[in-house]
């Protein structure tokens, strides 16, 4: 396994509102195994037409139920974002980073 | 890659793109209108012609909606280049399901055209897929 390493990133979008806001800075942990639960960062499929999807948050609600070794994503904000009943569930390569907290979020 | 010492974007994104077009969408929705214009002609109950209006303005409506989720998010470059009326159709539809077209008048005829302006951007569509 590789060594744990911490990394800072940016929210853009609203789907993980609630929690997240447009314009968080949050740190992450790489190297670490999901935690079903949390946040993390993933890499989502290509789109219908191949493009790709860019790095994503999204929170690990837990094991895929019909594919145990793959993980369940899913937005906080129900009405937006792309999700596993949209995509279906993600490998464990996929899941890049858990996040660990908010570092940064602008005032108002 | 993901750093200590530079924020990377990720994305929260609120649009979904499921890349799931059809104009059969607004074909629907516009054959709605035309039998509600026709439903309308044969009944004299106040109450019910109420009912029609406002119903048809909403499918009007959502003819206009799901042309303009079409155009701007289904249509790319490259589509316009190669059809060049495309603007003008999606703009003509549009209008003949506006407040001068289906939305506001009870004209069958205009009903009729809007379903043939929604054909021709189905040809185009059908042509696209075919690429």
């Amino acid at each position: 396994m590789r060594l744990p390493l911490p990394a800072l990133v940016r929210v853009r979008g609203r789907s993980m509102l609630p929690t997240y806001r447009d314009g968080d800075v949050l740190l992450v942990v790489r190297g670490v195994p999901p935690r079903p639960g949390r946040a993390h960062v993933v890499r989502l499929p290509p789109d219908a037409s191949g493009r790709p999807r860019p790095l994503s948050v999204k929170r690990v609600t837990g094991p895929d139920p019909d594919a145990p070794e793959r993980w369940w994503v899913d937005s906080d904000n129900a009405a937006e974002g792309v999700t596993s009943f949209d995509v279906g569930s993600l490998s464990g390569d996929d899941i890049v980073a858990v996040v660990a907290g908010l570092v940064w979020r602008t005032l108002g | 890659m993901l750093s200590l010492f530079r924020i990377t974007d990720v994305a929260a994104h609120c649009d979904l793109p499921c890349g799931v077009y059809d104009p059969a969408q607004a074909r629907i929705e516009a054959e709605s209108v035309k039998a509600i214009i026709a439903k309308v002609a044969d009944n004299d109950d106040p109450d019910f012609r109420v009912r029609a209006t406002i119903i048809k303005e909403q499918r009007s409506e959502l003819v206009k909606h799901h042309l303009w989720v079409l155009w701007t998010d289904y249509f790319k470059p490259p589509h316009f280049e190669k059809f060049p009326q495309l603007h003008t159709l999606v703009n003509e539809a549009t209008k003949l399901a506006g407040a001068s077209g289906t939305k506001g008048e009870f004209d069958a005829a205009k009903a009729d055209e809007l379903l043939a302006k929604i054909d021709e951007i189905d040809a185009i569509f059908k042509e696209t897929k075919k690429a």
